[in-house]
């Protein structure tokens, strides 16, 4: 089977939601936020450094995530992010909305249904 | 040595010394892990640190966003600043303008060009060039594209096309025998004096910041 990107403007406007959800489990270092949004999309999300750390750092100004050192597994310093309690209050309409589109999407056009 | 390579493209690029040393620490972090899961993959690491810098396509632009996100920016819309403030002033200072020399009593002159005669307000058409380079110059502090800041320059004629479209198209739909279905004429002057000499007048103004700020935007 073909893997297809997702299209970028769909990409960027899903790329927030992906983020707080993987750091709503636990805290994870820019590499494995792109690692694993990758492998969780099965390749269709694809962050690169150009992408993912403004959109970090956006929501780190925003306060819904936030930043601090800490040595990974390997020793090796990383900043970490964490949910914040916004991040987290913020989380849960975001996925609503969400879950509305796709719904709207499949009932529109049976995506789901492809 | 990615770290070395890194710092050297961030500061190029203009990142502010008081962050540099965080974000050239947390990005040397990524691209280093990246590397080494392309040398895991197979690549030498030279091939690998080549990969690595093309995670970014544009430092500049990447330097830029970084910028922007830090200072909290994105949270103001972005269309906001770069086109519909610009423009609001655009066509704030024209429809101001044309409303002062209307309200000291200046009259349009006539002008006769091949036998149809045309009432212009001079001042008006010849200060349109500095209201459009107004918009077009906010739009492009704000960073707008080429495209967003060439609207903001002609919003004034976007805003009378649209108000002409509102009003013919309702005059159709109260009285479909109007009077300028009839005088073809009348409208062709109508459009040429009030949208199309505008319009001229405000691009002269724009052309100027249609340039690409950044030597790489085409």
């Amino acid at each position: 089977m073909t893997k297809e990107r997702i299209r970028p403007k769909i990409a960027r406007g899903s790329a927030e939601l992906a983020i707080l959800t993987l750091l709503d489990e636990q805290p994870l270092y820019g590499f494995e936020i792109a690692r694993q949004i990758e492998d969780k999309s099965g390749g269709a999300l694809h962050f690169t450094l150009a992408s993912l750390y403004p959109m970090l750092y956006e929501l780190e100004k925003r306060g819904w995530v936030k930043g601090h050192w800490e040595a990974n597994q390997a020793g090796r310093d990383r900043r970490y992010y964490c949910l914040t309690p916004t991040g987290k209050k913020e989380l849960t309409p975001l996925r609503r909305e969400w879950r509305s589109f796709f719904q709207a999407l499949d009932s529109l056009a049976g995506v789901g249904r492809v | 040595m990615i770290k070395t390579l890194l710092r050297e493209r961030l500061r190029r690029s203009g990142i502010p010394a008081a962050h540099e040393e965080q974000v050239t620490a947390e990005l040397a972090g990524h691209l280093e892990d990246l590397c080494e899961q392309f040398v895991a993959q197979g690549l030498s690491q030279a091939e690998a640190v080549q990969l690595c810098l093309k995670e970014v396509d544009d430092w500049s632009e990447f330097a830029r966003n970084i910028q922007r996100a830090q200072r909290g920016e994105a949270l103001m819309n972005t269309r906001i600043k770069n086109l519909w403030l610009p423009g609001c002033v655009t066509l704030a200072t024209a429809t101001g303008f044309l409303a002062l020399l209307q309200h000291i009593g200046w009259q349009p002159s006539t002008v006769s060009i091949g036998g149809v005669a045309l009432r212009l307000y001079w001042p008006w058409l010849l200060a349109l060039p500095l209201f459009g380079a107004a918009g077009a110059y906010l739009s492009c502090l704000a960073d707008g594209s080429r495209s967003v800041r060439m609207v903001a320059g002609l919003f004034p004629a976007a805003a009378i096309l649209l108000l002409m479209v509102i009003v013919l198209t309702s005059s159709l739909l109260v009285e479909p025998d109007v009077y300028f279905l009839h005088h073809p004429d009348f409208l062709a002057l109508g459009l040429f004096s009030w949208l199309f000499l505008p319009a001229l007048a405000l691009l002269v103004g724009t052309l100027p910041f249609l340039r690409p700020a950044n030597p790489r935007e085409t």
